[in-house]
């Protein structure tokens, strides 16, 4: 996934440089392990990567039993700032972090824009993929990602559509 | 004593020219209530963008050492006009009234001096 690998680095510096405020933005697949990053530290980016796996596992249970339907996005206010995590197509997520100061509705449009871009990508990088061998199993209960019907788990929007290569 | 529901209403339709208005908090961008709109004008959008306005402005004035406040913002466009006016009462600090007029239909000064009473009634 190289080549999507770095049209999706060069979404997240374009997010980061639209909104000064967003301290890193990573890309992870939904079970939890980074795509692209564009952060200072690569160790802390693979903790968040894995926790926002575990987080998202949370999120979609409680979307789901609470009749929300699918998984969009989470928002985490600490004292010090936001975490905020998109649904970024069937199979990855946009992660963010942003300083206390942050102006949230413009957040979430360029969030939900760039995601909606990174899901294009990741998801057509998957399907471009796939022919050659067998379409993916499911994959295999891990610690964070158990209790994910990962797949199914993040509809694809309306628009997305696999990209022809 | 107006709620914010209320007062948005009274914004649009007491205003002539009103194309849609919003209640916005801006420390963090989101709206707390709009009205009118549409796809010509996206208030969600307008919310987050003029929150940016408004801190500019806050920010710049910080930094000439102008210990005022700002009571409106006037924003002429060809067509229209956005009237931005932040709320002073006790317990709705960090929020502005934002109004979208026609232009052609708009009076300017009427305009502002309705928004200012609807300011004044308005309970967050």
């Amino acid at each position: 996934m190289t080549a999507a690998e770095a049209e999706v680095l060069g979404e997240l510096r374009r997010l980061r440089a639209r909104i000064p405020q967003v301290t890193g933005a990573l890309a992870a697949s939904t079970d939890g392990l980074v795509l692209a990053r564009d952060t200072a530290d690569a160790d802390a980016a693979e903790g968040v990567a894995a926790l926002t796996a575990a987080a998202l596992g949370v999120a979609l249970r409680l979307t789901d039993a609470t009749g929300q339907g699918g998984f969009r996005e989470l928002l985490v206010r600490g004292e010090h700032g936001y975490v905020a995590t998109y649904a970024a197509g069937g199979s990855a997520v946009l992660t963010l972090l942003a300083e206390p100061r942050i102006n949230v509705g413009r957040l979430h449009l360029e969030a939900r824009r760039s995601s909606a871009r990174i899901g294009e990508l990741v998801d057509g990088a998957l399907h471009r993929r796939t022919p050659q061998s067998e379409p993916r199993p499911a994959p295999a209960p891990s610690t964070t990602a158990a209790s994910l019907p990962t797949r199914q788990a993040i509809p694809p929007l309306p628009s997305h559509k696999p990209k022809e290569a | 004593m107006a709620n914010t529901e209320t007062a948005l209403k009274e914004a649009t339709t007491v205003i002539d020219g009103a194309l849609g208005a919003a209640l916005v908090d801006y420390s963090s961008g989101m709206a707390l209530g709009t009205i009118g709109g549409g796809k010509d004008l996206d208030l969600t959008v307008a919310a987050a963008g003029n929150t940016d306005v408004v801190r500019a402005k806050v920010r710049t004035m910080e930094m000439l050492g102008l210990k005022e406040e700002i009571e409106d913002i006037l924003i002429t466009l060809g067509t229209q006009y956005h009237l931005i006016r932040l709320l002073k009462s006790r317990g709705s600090n960090g929020l502005f009234l934002y109004l979208a007029l026609d232009k052609q239909r708009a009076n300017l000064a009427m305009a502002r001096h309705q928004l200012r009473k609807i300011e004044a009634e308005l309970d967050v």
